[in-house]
């Protein structure tokens, strides 16, 4: 199946190099493996069912005053906890520095302590003593031996050893003197070291104070035991290491090899080597709590930690990200995943930043933005970073400069999509102080974590979601699933045998669902005058969605300014209010003005798509105080996923909910779309225009109905992918054309959109489907 | 198989509907009369107490007379209750006009107790004897574990319950009977009724398996009238205090070991003497179950995830929960579960509906959430029914199968003939088989035999 979509994919764009051809094939594969690593997604709790494992730890010993405290922590390093207790707040900032969490909705958060939740909570300056004590103090049994176990085992090697770059020489840091001898007893290590001149090159290391932990989250928890000494000045030993080597010394630490994974650290203040780029926040950007709360865990100790920080869509990850270039003040690398979303960051970096727009390059394909001065910001994507092929003159340039430059910063957007061996090359390609990877969601299950973890750093914050919903700071969204009967005709189609490659285009193309998106459609743009986009993994579908009812798309091979155009008339247009996106719309792309979202197909069983179509829809839109709870508008977004009745979808639709479930949110099944007394006036409420659609599916070749295989095609490599399969459709690339030709003409047809939008909305008109039931 | 009818109906209802000679009998006893008396309506004490010294009949008429205009209704029902348990014996004379006579027995028996005091049914023994009685807060909680560890679970799942009651199997099997449905060589199950029999608060539950140990005591060779009076006599005893065995005779013996097992009392044994010690249970039986003091604090949480948290320690919880969900953690004070389809189609296929479930979560809501509406969230409450609804698409209708036709020509005429009286249901011509509804079966056999 593999390929197939994209091979027929029309050219958008011809790009005249020879050296594209050359790299046909690796690109191809890699597309594969950044697009469907998350096939192997599986929920951990769905393997312990299948052993029947059950986990009885009744005998734990109930502390008397435990309805005072507010956790639970199991032998397995599963830890509950209850929202209502008093002592939340602090339970809740202590758990995630520590442990992941599986679970956020209403009442009770569950979390699991794991290897790697325990690796980021060291380095952000926990102790063990100080876990094991905290976590003594909230739970309300005494703590299992086996999870005091864990913890020590776990957390023994961790954070002990520092990678510091100072002056623009690299030392290695730690605390602890034995632990600096154990590393140079490796011989890699040890011929890395440099020893300054006067001292005999024996045992003695260099011994300086640090601040400690400047952050006081902790503080309430701490107090009363003894265990300051977070905050207390500490002496560190170091010694300095051959910059040449650095490479070589931390992949002896990894766990595989010396199992003391180190912790980068940038001194940015005491930096004097690198140019200071003058760059602040604009007076009216300001951060909101969470944003300061995760910038205070990266810059605890007055120094710049590498790591990672989740954030939902929508909560303004990029204010994060420029707020921390603003505190390095250094040149600063910012790598997305494609050139809308590069397009989105200079803006960002233009809107909150007192930068000159000057000091701003974008390197893109299509824009290559010449680096000047000697400090500044450049934004570009992973591919083009990571292109092992031959490149353009001018790109060969630009690359070369942003190999040879030290980067204060690495900023690096949507790291859950990035493959861990792009990482790595980005990662080598670049020379960078300190790494801060952002993500919505870091889904845990797939092995890419631990890359992660290692490569750019430990996850210092996440955010819980519907905490922010409650705050106001993302939008409440309603979330539907709608059941839609498969047709007699398509469901006998469904099962034959011989239509196996085709059953997901007879779900999707299913004429009951096709009439519940119209219906949702008309609904949400006639009755609330929504902007709205659908979503649709399936490209024929999409074709055919789109073009019976006449709204422009979106998909992989649709170009750049294709792209700009479209999403400006849905930004500005009144007459535009729908947007039919493929794959591509996924990630990144930034339509902050789209509220409603209907996904009517969609990649298997993939819930980090499901979270990031939902952040499509995530920005609070509106006034904070009709957001919040009770509010005029407390649901102003809607998410709705059509489903095919009895098809693999329902069991894939569960799947994909989960994360989005585990966050809090709770999907309402709406059965009858659309309502009865209505929809004669919808598409394919005829049996025979069922039928000729039913002919259309099954007479279209099986490549056709497959899912989109290409994604990001912003750059070189996946340009030239199109452009290899050309005029090997060209009916595909005749549809797409009609799409856009059939939008102007029908733009006529729908003369009272524009008055249906300027009319102010009622916001009492609550949605008919979402009317409370017990209301 | 009988038909369980799960009421909560109470001990007194028991009482009225014994047979009246077994009625007069049981009210040679004070105690009787005297949870006969507590037992009834508001208006029905009056009458009594009103009419306790009148030894002559009193016209009905009379009695009307004392009602407010908005009290017929309540006079009704008093008046009807108080013929059921002929406390009043009802005379017509001959025109035909109703007068009311109490019942000697219960009259003078109520006017002793009146006038000398009540006494109580049996001394409790000297302290100095029974050294160490149980606190009231022990002997609640002996009570709740033998109740709900010991015999409930044994009585759901005999396998899980880890110190079994002394109840014969066959005893067993009666208590079970129409809460538990077993089919050859499997596992017994929980029918609707068990399932509902557990969703009921304690002194329900109680007072059922009471009732089928008092309408099998016939076959046990005990004497119902007698088994009644000994039960509501201790009924009257003081919760903690202890009584001495001794005084009972071997029939009243059999029975305590019985209702220890239940939890309705405890028994111990010192040097010399063994006593019984009641328990709130026992206390408990004759008073009306319409009060409903008894009720539960809710302990379950549903989240939005499906995900459910049981405040509870109780392996009958426990059982109660796996019924429909997937235990996953069990703490010293918490059980952790999630629905599943998988779970709730277990118990839908055990015969537990959907709205049982969700009446279960919904009663049993957790203080925390239970102020919430609703308590169990909507997007869940949803899907179990939701579940539910997806599983009762097929409809099975019984039918016959009909092929090998000797000719074209009669599969026509029989799918005709079929279809004019309404059962046919499918056909298939090319091979010429038709199914048809089982009740036209017999016709249509006549059909096609006169076809040939």
């Amino acid at each position: 199946m593999a390929g197939h979509g994209e091979k027929n994919r029309p050219s958008k764009k011809h790009k005249s190099s020879s050296s594209k051809e050359d790299q046909r094939k690796t690109p191809t594969n890699r597309e594969e493996e950044f697009n469907y690593v998350e096939d192997f997604e599986e929920d951990p709790r769905e393997e312990g069912e299948k052993e029947g494992k059950k986990r009885d730890f009744t005998k734990l010993e109930l502390k008397p005053d435990h309805d005072n405290r507010p956790l639970w922590a199991c032998a397995d390093g599963r830890i509950f906890l209850e929202t209502f207790s008093p002592l939340y707040k602090q339970a809740y900032d202590f758990l995630i520095a520590i442990a992941e969490p599986v679970c956020r909705p209403e009442s009770m958060h569950e979390y699991n302590l794991t290897p790697h939740s325990l690796y980021a909570a060291v380095s952000v300056g926990l102790e063990t003593e100080t876990i094991i004590s905290v976590l003594n103090k909230l739970s309300k049994t005494k703590l299992p031996k086996e999870m005091i176990d864990f913890i020590h085992a776990s957390t023994s090697n961790y954070g002990k050893v520092k990678l510091v770059l100072k002056k623009n020489r690299y030392f290695v840091e730690s605390p602890f003197p034995e632990v600096l001898k154990t590393l140079l007893q490796d011989e890699v290590i040890s011929r890395a070291r440099i020893t300054s001149e006067g001292s005999d090159g024996g045992d003695a290391f260099a011994i300086s104070k640090t601040l400690g932990e400047m952050d006081g989250v902790h503080d309430e928890l701490l107090n009363g035991i003894e265990l300051a000494a977070a905050a207390e000045e500490k002496e560190t030993h170091s010694f300095e290491i051959d910059p040449s080597r650095v490479e070589n010394v931390k992949e002896r630490c990894l766990p595989n090899f010396l199992n003391y994974p180190m912790l980068e650290e940038y001194d940015f203040r005491n930096d004097t080597v690198n140019p200071d780029l003058n760059m602040e926040l604009k007076p009216q950007a300001q951060p909101r709590p969470y944003q300061e709360k995760s910038l205070s865990k990266m810059f605890g100790n007055g120094r710049a930690r590498s790591g990672i920080i989740v954030l939902p869509c929508g909560a303004g990850k990029s204010l994060v990200g420029v707020s921390a270039a603003c505190r390095i003040r250094k040149s600063c690398l910012c790598l997305a995943t494609n050139a809308v979303s590069v397009d989105q960051w200079a803006y960002q970096f233009d809107l909150w930043s007192t930068l000159r727009k000057d000091q701003i390059s974008r390197f893109t394909s299509d824009n290559k933005e010449k680096f000047c001065g000697n400090a500044g910001v450049v934004v570009t994507t992973y591919n083009m970073v990571a292109f092992g092929g031959k490149r353009s003159e001018e790109s060969e340039k630009i690359i070369e400069e942003i190999r040879n430059r030290e980067w204060g910063l690495l900023l690096m957007d949507e790291v859950h999509v990035v493959p861990a061996h792009m990482f790595r090359k980005v990662i080598n390609i670049t020379k960078s102080h300190c790494k801060l990877g952002l993500t919505a969601t870091l889904v845990r299950e797939d092995e890419r974590i631990t890359d992660l973890n290692f490569l750019i750093g430990p996850k210092l914050y996440e955010a819980n979601w519907l905490d922010l919903v409650k705050g106001g700071f993302i939008a409440n969204v309603q979330c539907a699933e709608v059941w839609c009967p498969m047709t007699k005709e398509f469901f006998a189609e469904y099962l034959k045998k011989e239509n196996s490659k085709k059953k997901q285009a007879l779900y999707v193309m299913n004429p009951n669902k096709f009439r519940a998106c119209e219906f949702l459609i008309r609904f949400h743009e006639q009755q609330r005058g929504d902007k709205i986009i659908v979503f649709a993994d399936n490209l024929f579908a999409l074709t055919e969605y789109a073009t019976k009812l006449r709204k422009p798309m979106i998909y992989g091979a649709t170009s750049h300014q294709e792209r700009t155009k479209i999403l400006d008339a849905f930004k500005t247009s009144p007459n535009l209010n729908t947007v039919f996106l493929s794959k591509v719309g996924d990630n990144s792309i930034d339509i902050p003005e789209a509220n409603v979202i209907i996904q009517i197909s969609s990649h298997a069983g993939s819930r980090r798509q499901e979270a990031q179509r939902l952040g499509r829809i995530l920005r609070a839109k509106g006034r904070l105080q009709d957001r919040m709870a009770g509010g005029k508008e407390e649901y102003n977004a809607f998410f709705y996923s059509l489903v095919s009745t009895d098809t693999q979808e329902m069991y894939y639709s569960t799947k994909r909910q989960q994360f989005l479930i585990d966050q809090g949110y709770s999907f309402k099944v709406i059965t009858s779309l659309p309502p009865a007394d209505s929809g004669a006036d919808l598409s394919y409420s005829t049996r025979e225009d069922q039928m000729v659609l039913l002919n259309k599916v099954l007479t279209a070749g099986d490549d056709m109905v497959g899912l989109e295989q290409l994604e990001e095609d912003t750059d070189d490599i996946a340009l030239q992918k199109a452009r290899r399969s050309a005029g090997s459709m060209s009916a595909m690339s005749g549809a797409q054309g009609r799409v856009y030709l059939e939008y102007n003409t029908g733009r006529g047809r729908y003369p009272g959109q524009g008055q249906l939008k300027s009319k102010p909305k009622d916001p009492t008109k609550r949605h008919t489907l979402f009317r409370k039931r017990f209301g | 198989m009988p038909q369980v009818k799960i009421i909560a109906k109470n001990f007194m209802d028991m009482v009225a509907s014994l047979p009246e000679f077994k009625l007069d009998q049981l009210y040679d006893n004070t105690f009787i009369c005297e949870a006969v008396l507590r037992s009834l309506p508001a208006l029905g004490k009056k009458y009594v107490l009103q009419l306790l010294f009148i030894e002559k009949p009193v016209p009905a008429k009379a009695i009307e007379e004392w009602l407010l205009s908005n009290g017929v209704s309540k006079h009704r029902v008093a008046i009807d209750r108080l013929v059921q348990l002929r406390v009043f014996r009802e005379i017509i004379d001959r025109k035909k006009d109703i007068s009311y006579l109490l019942n000697t027995k219960f009259q003078s028996n109520l006017q002793k107790y009146i006038v000398k005091g009540g006494v109580l049914p049996g001394e409790p023994m000297p302290s100095s004897i029974t050294v160490r009685l149980p606190t009231l807060e022990e002997l609640d909680a002996y009570a709740l574990e033998q109740w709900e560890v010991c015999f409930l679970l044994q009585l759901i799942s005999s396998s899980q319950a880890e110190r079994p009651t002394n109840f014969s199997s066959s005893m067993m099997t009666i208590f079970q009977r129409g809460l538990l449905s077993q089919r050859d060589k499997e596992a017994p199950r929980l029918t609707v009724h068990g399932f509902q029999f557990l969703l009921m608060d304690t002194n329900a539950q109680l007072w059922y398996i009471i009732r089928e140990y008092i309408l099998n005591s016939e076959v046990r060779g005990v004497d119902t009238a007698d088994l009644i009076s000994f039960l509501l006599e201790l009924s009257f005893h003081v919760s903690g205090e202890a009584y001495n065995i001794n005084t009972l005779n071997e029939f009243q013996r059999n029975v305590i070991k019985d209702l220890a097992d239940l939890g309705l009392l405890k028994l111990q044994q010192g040097r010399k003497e063994s006593w019984f010690i009641p328990t709130k249970l026992v206390t408990n039986l004759s008073v009306t179950l319409s009060d409903s003091s008894s009720r539960k604090q809710g302990f379950v949480v549903v989240e939005t995830n499906f995900r459910t948290y049981a405040y509870s320690a109780s392996k009958l919880h426990c059982e109660i929960l796996r019924l429909f969900s997937r235990v996953e953690y069990q703490l010293p004070n918490l059980i952790v579960g999630a629905i599943t389809k998988e779970s709730l189609y277990n118990a839908f296929e055990n015969g537990i509906t959907a709205d049982q479930i969700i009446s279960f979560l919904q009663q049993n809501a957790h203080p925390r959430v239970a102020e919430k509406t609703p308590s169990v969230p909507e997007n869940v409450t949803d899907q179990i029914r939701l579940w539910e609804a997806d599983l009762n698409r097929v409809e099975i209708v019984s039918s016959n199968f009909y092929e090998e036709f000797p000719s074209r020509d009669v599969f026509e005429s029989a799918c005709d003939y079929a279809r004019e009286n309404g059962g046919h249901l499918w056909e298939d011509s090319k091979r010429m088989r038709l199914i048809v509804k089982a009740e036209i079966h017999m016709q249509m056999r006549e059909y096609l035999r006169r076809q040939k």
